[in-house]
């Protein structure tokens, strides 16, 4: 018993080692924000030699070229509506699909299926220029609705009802509901586990994707978070790693603050994600 | 019975919304994509005739500007996940297995720690990467340089094979998490009498990992190596921003390679071209997966048999229930 307690020590200082290298980059990326350009470039201290909050009014008084509210704004609408109309989407289509015995069922989803396969990047740069085309650059049309065309959500839910009896759903018709009412009173409750996964997955996809939007948007004023700090490391910032992280720090710390916060729907979304 | 006539029809409504999206997002792209491919046609202004397969001829066969970078692309990026992907899987392995045998109360917290940068877009990871690798001023260069171990700053993020480490160790820090969450996801169902009776059997970790946790986490291990190895292969947001694509174009993904050929060549058509071909290899390594889980399913039934009948001989189920027991006894 006393060889097992030591284990379990030494599992924990190893676990708390490799924790501090994991946070290492985040605690540099914070107190540099927090730094003098001078300190910033020449100190080898993790910590400010004085503490200014010159880089975040630096960076949030050049607006115009650096937005970076109006980019925490984007990234928001885009994310959460984006999320939304994949899961309004796919539950409806999967829904239909899986019960509604509609004409041409088995031939759609043989299409689902196999568009499953195709990875994303073929239909890129022919979308990017449909959307030149159609004069829709630069507007929230591109960096949204195109998500509602990936099939794996449909296919997931679609799985998902396969399994589940149809008592329920005979016993609400035989009280004379239409087919929406058992959607929204019947279906949608004992979808819940599947929409986790699915909104938490859509939501991280579109929050990281990075070059899709980058294709779409060219004015600062439409840019999402993710393109608009890569325009920052690309641009005038280069020389400035103190405002640099200024701004990644705005960039980060929300996101982070809602990982956290609903971390266990994360693990959630993502090890079922996997499985299925 | 309740589904009339009517009302399969009136489902097609239920339908509708996500097959307008598929349409236009998707399969009119895809078609448009391939037409695309197998004409000359310019970013600038359009179709400028029909070419057949030329277009994978130059860049298969012929040696041409186009072949040369979409050769040198790929190669990059099949370099970048020959060092990237064992990495990925084994870390993130070896994480679960050190959470799975923490105390209980630890776990969450240490598995929120190594999950958290998994939230940060690409593009800020590279911004942070950027300037703690930054040749001067960077703050790993100034570290060594204060503590005697180089004499003059590296050349990080411009010299190889740097440039890779550099860029290998921001792709471990960001994603290893959601890979240790699968695995530990895997672990955490693997049945513990089965350690229980293994190790009063005398059987030692080392021989429980290969014979009890291996076989059983081998299926979501290769779903892990096979979506690792896609992600590897879409690498683009930090050879963009860290390295941008150097030194002499070492860490120009495939990725970007298509960019340049869009927009710095004009040439939409061949840039569809190696977009095509590249979802293509991308399709195989996806197949590999299929095919593999499918001759699985084939072989399940031997395989499955051998495992039980190796661990749970009755003499040690039996003991495992008692020192369960045991356990409940020493908790109250």
């Amino acid at each position: 018993m006393r060889h097992k307690k030591t284990t379990t020590i030494l599992l924990l200082i190893v676990a708390s080692l490799l924790s501090i290298i994991f946070l290492l980059p985040l605690v540099w990326m914070i107190l540099t924000s927090f730094k003098t350009l001078s300190d910033s470039l020449e100190s080898a201290s993790l910590l400010p030699k004085s503490w200014t909050l010159e880089n975040y009014r630096l960076i949030l008084n050049a607006s115009s070229e650096s937005p970076l509210i109006r980019w925490l704004l984007n990234t928001t609408i885009v994310t959460v509506l984006g999320t939304l109309l994949v899961l309004f989407v796919d539950v409806l289509a999967a829904y239909a699909l899986a019960r509604l015995q509609i004409p041409g069922r088995k031939i759609i989803l043989a299409i689902v299926v196999i568009a499953l396969t195709i990875p994303g990047i073929v239909t890129l740069f022919p979308a990017f220029y449909l959307f030149r085309e159609a004069e829709l650059l630069d507007s929230y049309v591109p960096l949204i609705v195109p998500y509602a065309a990936g099939t794996l959500g449909v296919f997931l839910i679609y799985n998902f009802l396969r399994t589940f009896p149809k008592d329920l759903e005979e016993a609400a018709y035989l009280d004379g509901a239409n087919q929406w009412q058992v959607l929204t009173k019947v279906i949608l409750p004992t979808l819940r586990p599947i929409i986790t996964t699915l909104g938490i997955v859509t939501f991280l996809a579109i929050y990281n994707d990075f070059l899709w939007p980058s294709l779409v948007t060219n004015e600062a004023e439409m840019k999402t978070m993710t393109l608009g700090i890569a325009t920052l490391v690309q641009g005038s910032n280069f020389v400035n790693p103190a405002a640099m992280m200024a701004s990644t720090v705005i960039a980060t710390l929300p996101a982070l603050l809602l990982f956290i916060w609903a971390n266990r729907y994360f693990v959630k979304g993502i090890t079922h994600s996997g499985l299925k | 019975m309740y589904l009339t006539r009517r009302s399969r029809w009136f489902g097609l409504l239920f339908l509708l919304p996500f097959l307008i999206c598929f349409v236009l997002f998707w399969l009119l792209p895809l078609v448009y994509g391939i037409w695309m491919s197998l004409h000359d046609f310019r970013l600038s202004f359009g179709e400028n005739g029909f070419v057949g397969l030329s277009n994978y001829r130059d860049l298969l066969f012929n040696e041409t500007v186009h072949q040369r970078l979409f050769l040198a692309t790929l190669t990059n990026t099949l370099w970048f996940m020959l060092y990237s992907v064992p990495l990925l899987v084994i870390c993130s392995l070896l994480l679960a297995l050190l959470i799975r045998h923490l105390p209980r109360r630890f776990k969450t917290f240490f598995r929120t720690i190594f999950f958290m940068s998994y939230s940060i877009s690409v593009t800020a990871v590279s911004a942070i990467y950027l300037w703690l690798f930054a040749t001067n001023g960077g703050f790993i260069n100034r570290l060594l340089l204060d503590l005697h171990f180089i004499n003059s700053p590296v050349n990080w993020t411009s010299d190889q094979p740097f440039a890779w480490v550099v860029i290998v160790i921001a792709t471990v820090w960001w994603t290893v998490g959601f890979n240790m969450l699968l695995f530990l996801n895997a672990l955490e169902e693997v049945d513990n009498t089965l350690y229980e009776a293994a190790s009063l059997d005398g059987a030692s970790p080392w021989q429980q990992f290969l014979r009890i946790t291996l076989p059983t986490i081998r299926p979501i291990t290769f779903f892990v190596l096979i979506t690792t190895l896609i992600a590897s292969f879409n690498l683009y947001g930090q050879t963009l921003l860290i390295t941008r694509g150097g030194p002499e174009q070492s860490t120009t993904s495939l990725i970007m390679g298509i960019n340049t050929t869009v927009f710095g060549q004009n040439q939409l058509g061949m840039g569809a071209a190696m977009a095509l071909l590249m979802g293509f290899i991308m399709m195989i390594i996806t197949g590999m997966q299929f095919f593999v889980s499918y001759m699985a399913t084939k072989k399940e039934p031997v395989l499955a048999k051998s495992v039980t009948q190796k661990k749970t001989t009755s003499s040690a189920t039996d003991i495992t229930l008692k020192s369960d027991a045991e356990k409940e006894r020493k908790i109250t």
